[in-house]
């Protein structure tokens, strides 16, 4: 009983600042998506009218915001799994080397990546000066820079770290022995790959795929320094609404529909998976 | 399945060899493995006895040399496409399935229909006494029950020959008592072919109907656990199966002078020699106990150390220098002989073997 409720003891700090500090403004922020804006002030009525306008009038970024963190996660995902694949099975003594090497980069921290690319992808970038010397074009093209390929790299580049440790940790778990038989029971190396190695390091990929998509869907920063004008996402327009459209009441009802779609999706990821390799849910 | 009944031997390996780095793990060997035996590959530790098993399991190709199995060459083929199944010493179970997902793993990799699956496992099951647990995650199994899937997992496929890598080392006593006896009874039951590593001798004496004994990479010894035993042929053989005593002497002109001051007759080349006789072969009694006599040897000494074993009395006899182990008499009818006593030590000519020292 005393070591009970010691656990809890310990449990209480961080559960108080989470409660305080999460579960308190959240549950406010959800309230508030249900009151409205008359007359720059709040009309404290309960109504859903604030969803029914982020589905409405927000419907193309809400799309184009989940567009590019799918595909951003997606291919961060897919990358660091390749990535972390070789490292554990492929490099042998180099592989601890690559680890410290990716996390080095992140060393770089988030804004520098957002002018390296813009330094790379800008008019007047390496990307363009390389092309025009070898006279592959004779003039700058703008078409690298500001739109969503540009947000996709930047978010992509500052991920790929990141979302190789969940995946390295959880194939680093994975025995070599298990491999060695299954092989021997008959599977072939790809059926080792798909039976073995993938249902256990599957958490890893959830968790990966989880980071990049909650992180690229909320960003507001990369989509307003590469992205250019017609790339609005929807934490731009978030913030917009607390900044300097004065709708709170919207915004939070934009940052709850977020939310939702972000479980939603997934949620549908790691059942998909859970499906392809026939995990008992 | 037809049961071949010929006399060809089921695996045949001829002048396998592996290097590693340049370094000789296994040398030039040949091997035959027969229908129905249980064969031990025993020898200590990086005498090349798992390397041996890897090349007979296919996750370890030979430098040169052939291997058959069933007639057929299998030299180049990998261990997927192997008629060989493996017991690995850590088991290597799939720790995200069950007990029946594990054993059922093989049959659902060659695609076999799901109700022969279900009868086969539960077959299995019962063969390995594994009943109430079908569903549990091997992960929360005890090494004994995990070594139970492992063995079933394998024996599942049919394999013509069953690889065991050091399958009990990971088992306390009591356990790998117990297991001996479970794969002594799989193997009648079943009436299949097994070969296991181990560098056990008792196990390997305990299981093996047939041992091979590797040295640095060869084999130095191969035959019955009696045979081997009995008429080691080297005295590497003699001391890493069971205790021996060893003597040193030199061969002159038909006649051995032992370090310790006995000659006797034996024929054979000229050179330092070693006798090795076995403790339980040496008598033990006072020092005017026997006369000499031309077909024996008989030693002068001073017991050193007695322990009461139960089946047996231990005593560590002082011969001029160095030290004789005798096993003597069982239970109450054993000699009674103080720590310190002069005593008389001697064994017929029959009773030892004398062999070139290496």
């Amino acid at each position: 009983m005393i070591a009970q409720r010691g656990r809890y003891a310990l449990l209480a700090p961080s559960t108080g600042v989470f409660l305080l500090c999460f579960v308190a403004p959240l549950s406010y922020f959800l309230l508030l998506s249900f009151y409205r804006i008359v007359s720059y002030q709040i009309d404290t009525t309960i109504t859903g009218e604030n969803y029914i306008v982020v589905w409405r009038d927000y419907f193309r970024s809400l799309s184009f915001t989940f567009a590019i963190a799918l595909a951003v996660a997606l291919s961060v995902t897919a990358l660091a799994f390749g990535f972390a694949f070789y490292v554990r099975f492929k490099a042998g003594r180099f592989g601890i080397l690559l680890i410290f090497v990716a996390l080095i980069t992140l060393f770089g921290g988030y804004l520098t990546k957002i002018y390296v690319w813009k330094t790379i992808l800008g008019q007047t970038g390496i990307l363009n000066t390389t092309l025009m010397t070898l006279g592959v074009i004779d003039e700058p093209i703008g078409l690298f820079l500001y739109n969503p390929f540009a947000v996709i790299v930047t978010l992509g580049h500052y991920l790929m770290p990141l979302a190789v440790l969940p995946i390295y940790g959880s194939l680093r778990n994975i025995a070599d022995t298990p491999l060695r038989g299954a092989r021997d029971l008959g599977a072939s190396r790809w059926r080792v790959f798909f039976d073995i190695i993938l249902p256990q390091c599957r958490i890893g990929i959830v968790f990966s795929f989880a980071l990049s998509f909650l992180f690229a869907a909320g960003d507001y920063v990369t989509p307003l320094l590469v992205g250019g004008p017609y790339t609005s996402m929807l934490g731009v327009i978030i913030q917009l609404q607390f900044g300097m459209r004065f709708n709170a009441p919207l915004g939070a009802a934009m940052a709850f529909t977020a939310i939702g779609i972000c479980i939603l999706v997934i949620g549908s990821f790691d059942l998909l998976l859970r499906r392809l390799l026939r995990v008992p849910t | 399945m037809a049961v071949n009944t010929d006399q060809q031997p089921l695996v045949r390996l001829r002048g396998v060899c592996k290097q590693f780095g340049g370094v000789a793990a296994v040398h030039p060997l040949d091997l035959t493995i027969d229908h129905g035996d249980f064969l031990a590959i025993l020898g200590p530790s990086g005498c090349g006895k798992t390397t041996l098993l890897n090349i007979i399991s296919g996750f370890l190709f030979p430098d040169a040399g052939s291997i058959e199995i069933d007639g057929l060459d299998v030299t180049r083929v990998p261990p997927e496409r192997r008629a060989t199944n493996m017991v690995f010493q850590s088991y290597g179970l799939f720790p995200h399935m069950t007990v029946e997902q594990n054993i059922a793993y093989g049959l659902r990799v060659a695609d076999a229909p799901a109700d022969e699956c279900k009868r086969r496992v539960a077959e299995m099951v019962a063969l390995v006494h594994l009943d109430g647990l079908e569903r549990r995650n091997v992960t929360g199994l005890s090494g004994g029950q995990q070594q139970r899937v492992a063995l079933a997992r394998a024996l599942i496929m049919r394999p013509k020959v069953l690889l065991l890598d050091e399958p009990l080392a990971a088992l306390d006593l009591q356990l790998r008592k117990a297991m001996q006896v479970e794969l002594r009874r799989i193997h009648r039951s079943i009436g299949g072919t097994f070969v296991f590593v181990t560098h056990d001798q008792g196990e390997a004496m305990a299981l093996a109907n047939r041992i091979a004994v590797m040295q640095g990479g060869r084999i130095v010894q191969q035959g019955t656990p009696r045979e081997i035993y009995d008429a080691p042929r080297t005295r590497f053989v003699s001391t890493f199966i069971g205790d021996a005593n060893l003597l040193r002497g030199q061969a002159h002109g038909g006649a051995v002078t032992l370090a310790a001051g006995p000659v006797f007759a034996q024929a054979g080349a000229d050179g330092p020699v070693v006798a090795v006789v076995r403790p339980e072969q040496v008598q033990i009694g006072p020092p005017d106990a026997v006369a000499a006599s031309p077909d024996q040897v008989l030693l002068a000494g001073t017991v050193q150390d007695v322990v009461y074993v139960g089946t047996y009395v231990r005593f560590q006899v002082a011969v001029d220098g160095s030290e004789l182990i005798v096993h003597a008499g069982s239970g109450r009818a054993a000699p009674v002989i103080e720590v310190g006593a002069p005593v008389a030590i001697w064994w017929s000519l029959s009773d030892h073997l004398v062999l070139p020292e290496e």
